[in-house]
């Protein structure tokens, strides 16, 4: 088992009244799933995948990721958790303007304490293998948006961790791009064993997922 | 990872040009500044470092008390020095008297130059540690001899060796050149001693110093010592405090009390009031300082500011960079070490900036600073002051970015406009308030000044011209003179004076007169002055009459002026007699015949002391008072005017001083405090309104939606305009309320210290405020009319 969600609510108080972002979940993800997050806008979905990726807290409940009790963590020990074992994908890629492809790659390895060869060689492991090497010194300004997702994902691959959280990974990108991004997914999944959280609109993207979780009002259903 | 920080922020930098020439122009401007401002104080505090055993080196000073009134100065009278070595010689390594330092007229075959130096006793090389390039150490041991400097010397003798040469002073004696000191730098309180003479031979050839020898009533000396070895200043001081007192009852109802200044207190801490050291220029080292340290304030709130302002740029890195798993402690020294990059890119823009103002400066300052290339203790201060500003600026925004949590800033919905808002204000009223404060002291400074240039002097000061006489050559000629140079038609009078028209360099007590209270110790500004004196200088006669040649008896006639008249208590002086007090052997009495209008002689900030102009009857002139002939050019006059003095002393160097350059000169040092606080409250006001550009701009750019949906909905241009302009304008009155205030109880303190003084106007506040207010809506309005201008369906579009 990966991460186990018992009982997580989540609220914020407007006018004396308490308004529910997350009600009662439950959720019990295993090493290898690929998990599709579905609903409404508003459900739900995004703060549920922030509180799992432990960059948004919850109000009450419990919830463990590889035996470790997150809510118990301090904040200084839950970066290093999941600094250690998850990467994030965004809808808006979110790479730095300022870096090159190669330096965004190489960003999360800066924050393990890699040595330089070591990270030097992973980047380029990483470059190859999505098939980018030619735009290796390129700024993000210079891509298309499925590149720059490309560049996303591999961003969040680097530093292998076990789980990937992505947040309407294809939200910006056309169908094609979407496919491209979606069999990647799939990949990775199948053939690396990457457990994949994501959050969609589609049922095109959900159908790639091996489970669905349908959220309405911060609620499962 | 430093260097992925170091490449993130070369490249922000780079992306933003226009906001780093703002942070780093900005910054630059305010750590040239201080850069400067540090050199200027450290060249303060280390005057006199030249000597070696400053701390071990003091001047003789005498406190003396005149009705109530203490006064506090360097002059001593000669028997205090034998007092001295023979009671109490074991606390002094060295004792030396000396003169003042005056003009001399130095001659050797052809060459002859009027130059400043001293006459001194002969420990003063070792005293002073002198550093000896040629000839003996002692060079005082002999009478007739002279020590050089080396720019004397080489002005004399160009590349001969002057060692054994001589030297004729002051067109007659005749001194032997003993050895030649290297340079006294200009930065210590000897720059202009170019040469010294032996103590005994200035008592031999000057009838009035034998006489003095054992006069404790002339002070007219000074008095240098070195300490010995383990002694304190405090020490010495407390056992010489009476030795005059006690050695002399006719002095003793002034109570002179002695005690020695050091000399590391002689640049900066020489004021004294009622005896006690009080302020002096040490206060003026403290205000620049403070300057130096607001304006980079001012720069640093511009870096913090713009910073907080850029936040919402830098959100989404902080973001993405916690999501990737940096610590908010990694965050921090990120951008801590990115506002280093700035701070020390600053200060290369700085140094340059320091590197061509320095000689501007210097001028300015009457200073002479050299760049400390290769002193480590500057690089190292350097140093830690760029780090100090880098944290200054830095920490404020490097805690405020690194706080975002990245779930709301990744979400693209943050803002930074609110979170920042207060402190962002609270740092720009803080930055008007302090440049107000600027303004309205600069505008203070310089309205005290011209105040008291304008202040009528009592006399005519334009077309008067002053020629020192101090050689015996000049005995028993000033008639004919006069004559040769009326004659000459380039002047139209001249009268002879004791001390210049600018300066009273004798005071005078011991009078006795009609109506005098009991126990009055009058103190008299002394002139002795030739017949035409009021002529010449176009002095009005107020009661009475002038001087007339054709009186005899106005040989034992005096004037005096207005203040004397209210002084002496006398409501009808012409006529009454000053006698002398001293009834054993009481020199003639001397008869008022007139009152002449205050004339300004000594400090334009002061009222006119008391003074009487007596008629010179022995040869006391100091100077020539020349009235140029108005109807002819300056220069044509001149020319006659040398033509007809060489005629007469073909050996002595013809030498003039305008009396209004003279006059005018008095204001120098509040001029020069006053054109450098105009600069640096010109550069603080610069370094303020960059920031609050960079500001706005920052402000349009996140208004830009609010912008285009107000003009959407029918805003006008002057609309947008004004609700930009508005937010900060209220700042900068808040400022002025704050600064006005602070400004009022700093500059009228500063006044305090000149008796005649301007008053403070509303007015003079009002005009600052409404300065700062102009200038603010100026800076303001370039970017707020750019925004509204722009047009809207653009700027919705790129929502």
């Amino acid at each position: 088992m990966l991460l186990k969600l018992n009982n997580i609510f989540k609220w914020v108080t407007t006018g004396g009244q308490r308004i529910f972002l997350l009600k009662d979940i439950n959720l019990e993800v295993q090493e290898g799933e690929f998990i599709s997050v579905m609903g409404p806008s508003g459900s739900g979905k995004s703060t549920l995948l922030n509180v799992i990726g432990m960059l948004d807290t919850f109000d009450e409940g419990e919830y463990n990721f590889l035996d470790e009790s997150v809510h118990t963590l301090k904040e200084k020990h839950r970066s290093n958790l999941y600094k250690e074992y998850i990467g994030f994908v965004f809808q808006s890629y979110h790479l730095l303007d300022e870096l090159t492809v190669q330096e965004n790659l190489e960003m999360p390895l800066l924050y393990k304490k890699y040595k330089g060869s070591e990270r030097k060689a992973m980047v380029a492991d990483m470059l190859d293998r999505f098939n980018i090497v030619g735009k290796k010194d390129l700024f993000p300004a210079q891509l298309s948006g499925g590149q720059q997702q490309l560049v996303g994902v591999a961003r969040a691959l680097i530093g292998k961790p076990k789980l990937i959280l992505a947040d309407e990974p294809t939200g910006n990108l056309n169908s094609q791009q979407s496919e491209e991004i979606m069999q990647l997914f799939q990949k990775l999944n199948k053939e690396d064993g990457v457990t994949i959280i994501q959050v969609t609109h589609s049922e095109m993207n959900a159908a790639y997922g091996s489970r669905i979780i349908n959220l309405l009002d911060g609620r499962k259903i | 990872m430093f260097k992925n920080y170091l490449k993130i922020a070369w490249r922000n930098l780079w992306k933003n040009k226009g906001y780093t020439l703002i942070n780093v122009g900005g910054l630059a401007l305010g750590m040239a500044v201080t850069l400067i401002i540090g050199l200027w104080v450290q060249d303060e505090l280390a005057h006199n470092g030249y000597f070696k055993d400053k701390h071990k080196i003091a001047q003789v000073f005498q406190s003396q008390t005149f009705n109530g009134k203490t006064g506090t100065g360097p002059a001593i009278p000669l028997p205090l020095e034998p007092a001295l070595r023979e009671g109490f010689g074991d606390n002094f390594k060295y004792l030396v008297m000396s003169s003042w330092t005056n003009n001399h007229y130095l001659k050797y075959g052809e060459t002859s130059i009027s130059t400043p130096g001293n006459y001194m006793q002969r420990n003063a090389p070792e005293l002073f540690g002198l550093e000896i390039i040629k000839g003996e150490k002692d060079g005082l041991r002999e009478v007739n001899a002279i020590m050089l400097s080396e720019a004397t010397a080489q002005a004399l003798f160009g590349s001969e060796d002057p060692i054994g040469k001589v030297v004729r002073v002051s067109n007659q004696h005749d001194l032997q050149v003993t050895s030649v000191y290297k340079n006294i730098p200009f930065n210590t309180s000897f720059n202009d001693t170019e040469y010294i003479i032996p103590w005994d031979f200035y008592v031999n050839s000057n009838e009035w110093i034998k006489n003095s020898l054992d006069n404790w009533g002339n002070n007219s000396f000074q008095l240098f010592v070195q300490l010995a070895d383990n002694l304190t200043m405090a020490e010495v001081s407390a056992r010489i405090k009476d030795v005059k007192k006690n050695a002399s009852s006719d002095t003793e109802e002034f109570e002179p009390t002695l005690f020695l200044l050091s000399m590391e207190d002689w640049h900066l801490r020489s004021n004294f009031v009622d005896g006690k050291q009080k302020g002096g220029r040490i206060t003026y080292v403290w205000l620049f300082a403070i300057i130096g340290a607001f304006v980079l304030l001012l720069a640093c709130i511009n870096f913090m500011n713009l910073s907080t302002a850029r936040s919402e740029k830098r959100a989404k890195e902080v973001g993405i960079r916690k999501s990737i798993g940096s610590q908010k402690g990694q965050l921090i020294f990120q951008f801590l070490s990115e506002s280093f990059l700035v701070v020390l890119f600053a200060y290369v823009v700085a140094v340059v900036l320091v590197l061509l103002s320095l000689n501007g400066f210097n001028d300015l300052a009457r200073k002479e600073i050299l760049f400390p290339w290769k002193q480590t203790g500057f690089w190292a201060v350097s140093l830690v002051f760029v780090i100090f500003t880098a944290l200054l600026a830095g920490s404020y925004p490097a805690l405020y970015l690194s706080s975002f949590r990245p779930v709301d800033v990744l979400k693209g919905t943050f803002k930074s406009g609110k979170y920042a808002g207060l402190p962002r204000k609270i740092l720009v009223v803080l930055q008007f308030t302090v440049s107000v404060a600027f303004i309205i002291g600069t505008v203070i400074v310089m309205q005290q000044i011209n105040h008291a240039k304008n202040r009528p002097v009592g006399y005519d000061k334009e077309g008067l011209i002053q020629v020192p006489t101090f050689s015996q050559d000049f005995n028993g000629k000033a008639d004919m003179m006069r004559t040769e140079f009326i004659n000459s038609g380039a002047v139209m009078e001249m009268s002879t004076s004791s001390s210049p028209t600018t300066e009273i360099w004798s005071n005078r007590s011991g009078f006795t007169w009609e109506g005098k209270p009991e126990g009055f110790q009058e103190d008299l500004a002394w002139t002795e002055v030739s017949p035409e004196y009021a002529k010449s200088l176009n002095l009005k006669i107020v009661e009475g009459r002038d001087f007339s040649r054709e009186f005899a008896s106005d040989s034992l006639a005096v004037l005096i002026n207005e203040t004397a008249k209210a002084y002496l208590g006398l409501t009808d002086p012409v006529g009454k007699y000053l006698k002398d007090e001293d009834e054993e052997d009481p020199n003639p009495p001397l008869k008022i015949i007139g009152v002449v209008a205050d004339m300004v002689a000594q400090s334009p900030y002061e009222p006119v002391k008391q003074g009487v102009y007596v008629y010179d009857r022995f040869n006391n002139s100091s100077y020539y008072n020349l009235r140029l002939n108005p109807n002819k050019s300056t220069s044509a006059n001149l020319a006659v005017v040398e033509r007809v003095f060489k005629e007469h002393f073909p050996d002595i160097p013809f030498e003039y001083i305008f009396v209004d350059e003279r006059y005018g000169a008095k204001f120098a040092s509040e001029e020069r405090i006053g054109r450098l606080s105009a600069i640096f409250t010109a550069l603080a006001i610069l370094i303020s309104c960059l920031g609050l550009f960079g500001l706005t701009s920052f402000v349009a750019e996140q208004r830009t939606k609010e912008i285009g949906v107000r003009k959407v909905l029918g805003a006008t241009v002057f609309n947008v305009w004004n609700m930009l302009s508005k937010d900060f304008l209220k700042l900068v009155v808040i400022s002025c309320f704050i600064a006005v205030p602070i400004a009022y109880f700093i500059m009228n303190g500063w006044l305090q210290e000149y008796p005649y003084r301007v008053i403070l106007k509303w007015w003079i506040f009002a005009l600052a405020m409404l300065g700062a207010m102009a200038v603010t809506v100026l800076t303001v309005s370039f970017q707020a009319i750019k925004a509204a201008k722009a047009n809207p369906v653009k700027s919705l579009r790129t929502e």
